[in-house]
């Protein structure tokens, strides 16, 4: 095979330079063979992505691509999410059940720049779920401040870890919990924060498959509740409770 | 009427936010599928979406009637997006294990691109003929992305198999195919 004839594989594939390129192209004006091969190979190349076999993308992916991509042009912050529903819902619960595994990839968040504390929240998050790389491979730089951690246990299955962190004068609360019993229809889990007596809606979330759920809360709210003794987490046949109706899966002194 | 991709594209340029969303929502799934393909990952191929749209919003990717059809170009640019980002994750490795094996996945619905739905099934019936090392090789060719020499080391072959390999594949997925759309198609039995 003459010697330029052998690069044909290089040149579909998009492994020669610039020279290389420019030379195998002249030779494919001379080499009719050359060229019909490389028409063949490319119209085939062209239908090969319909190969892929569908796979539903991730929930919340057109938010969180579009939000970050328009956030380029923005300067002024608040307004990047303008053509695109808002990603969040009003007491700032976001769900995290999907993304548990980004430990590395990060960029998808960036979208979340828009909503400050989310951003810090998700950081926070990061961190906890991997201590063991603390300070190599900080997701943004922050200066907040885990102010409490407590571990949840209970009768059923299931662990949860809480934080409450301190980002300048706001607080907020992650709930990160695992091996928890599957949802059914509406049920969510719902963290209550107790005074006394009376509990305090603090965020809800549903699992995924894998039994894993989170969610970050906003303090801000309850802040003028007094001090919080208790934490708890119950399962709850919808997300619109306003008392607990479900028993308490996980709880923890504070 | 439908907006055609190129004219949406124009507006895209104008900085118009909607017309890129509807290009978004129209290749969202494609793209998807086809990085998902590529990548393995949920996260990284969320991160591929990302950057496609980063690179048409921004225009560092620009679009013109002489590069063909806008479908072509923009899963053009999603292969090699997503072939970057897979080549930036130091461990490869365990890409190399995945085979052609199509999960059982269920058909793009009704809504999702013509194209897809009617090429697709064509070209996975006809990569299921091929031999187990013909699919392997167009996998870590095409979809993975891995040069000619790495897929010579990972698979102790020669480089000079590698490339007759490729061809062969190749030339025998567009045999087969060819064959599949002689008989008019998948059928639905």
């Amino acid at each position: 095979m003459p010697e330029h004839c052998d690069r044909l594989i290089d040149y579909i594939s998009g492994e020669l330079n610039e020279e290389e390129k420019r030379a195998f192209e002249d030779h494919l004006k001379e080499c009719s063979e050359c060229r019909e091969e490389v028409e063949e190979m490319e119209s085939i190349m062209k239908d090969l992505p319909f190969a892929a076999e569908p796979v539903d993308p991730p929930e919340g992916m057109k938010n969180r691509v579009l939000g970050s991509v328009f956030e380029e042009e923005q300067t002024e912050p608040g307004t990047v999410s303008e053509d695109v529903e808002q990603p969040y819902e009003d007491d700032k619960i976001a769900s995290l059940t999907t993304h548990k595994q980004g430990k590395r990839v990060r960029k998808p968040w960036t979208a979340l720049l828009a909503a400050g504390l989310l951003l810090s929240v998700s950081g926070n998050v990061y961190t906890l779920l991997n201590e063991e790389n603390e300070g190599t491979d900080p997701v943004v730089e922050s200066i907040d401040e885990v102010m409490k951690k407590v571990t949840l246990s209970g009768q059923q299955n299931g662990t949860a870890s809480a934080s409450i962190i301190k980002q300048q004068e706001d607080r907020t609360l992650v709930v990160e919990a695992e091996q928890l019993n599957q949802l059914q229809g509406e049920e969510v889990y719902q963290v209550w924060l107790i005074n006394g007596e009376t509990p305090h809606r603090a965020g809800s979330f549903v699992t995924n498959q894998n039994g894993e759920g989170a969610v970050a809360f906003s303090l801000e709210k309850l802040k003028d509740q007094g001090d919080f003794d208790t934490i708890a987490i119950t399962k709850e046949p919808d997300a619109t409770s306003e008392t607990p109706r479900g028993d308490i899966v996980l709880s923890s002194k504070l | 009427m439908k907006e055609r991709d190129y004219d949406l594209y124009q507006k895209i340029l104008t900085g118009d936010k909607h017309a890129l969303e509807k290009i978004y929502d129209k290749y969202e799934k494609l793209l998807y599928s086809f990085a998902y393909k590529t990548c393995g990952h949920r996260e990284m191929s969320e991160e591929v979406m990302q950057e496609v749209f980063m690179k048409i919003w921004t225009q560092k990717a620009t679009y013109d009637e002489t590069k063909g059809k806008f479908s072509s170009w923009i899963i053009t640019i999603a292969r090699y997006t997503a072939i970057d980002v897979l080549r930036k994750k130091e461990n490869q490795n365990y890409a190399l294990d995945e085979e052609w094996d199509a999960p059982n996945e269920k058909e793009p619905s009704v809504e999702d691109l013509v194209e897809w739905k009617e090429r697709g099934s064509m070209i996975r019936e006809a990569m299921k003929q091929l031999p187990k090392e013909q699919k392997k090789i167009i996998m870590l060719f095409y979809f993975k992305g891995l040069t000619q020499q790495r897929i010579a080391e990972n698979l102790d072959i020669s480089l000079g198999t590698v490339k007759s390999r490729i061809r062969l594949a190749l030339k025998r997925l567009k045999k087969e195919l060819a064959i599949i759309e002689e008989k008019g198609g998948v059928s639905d039995a």
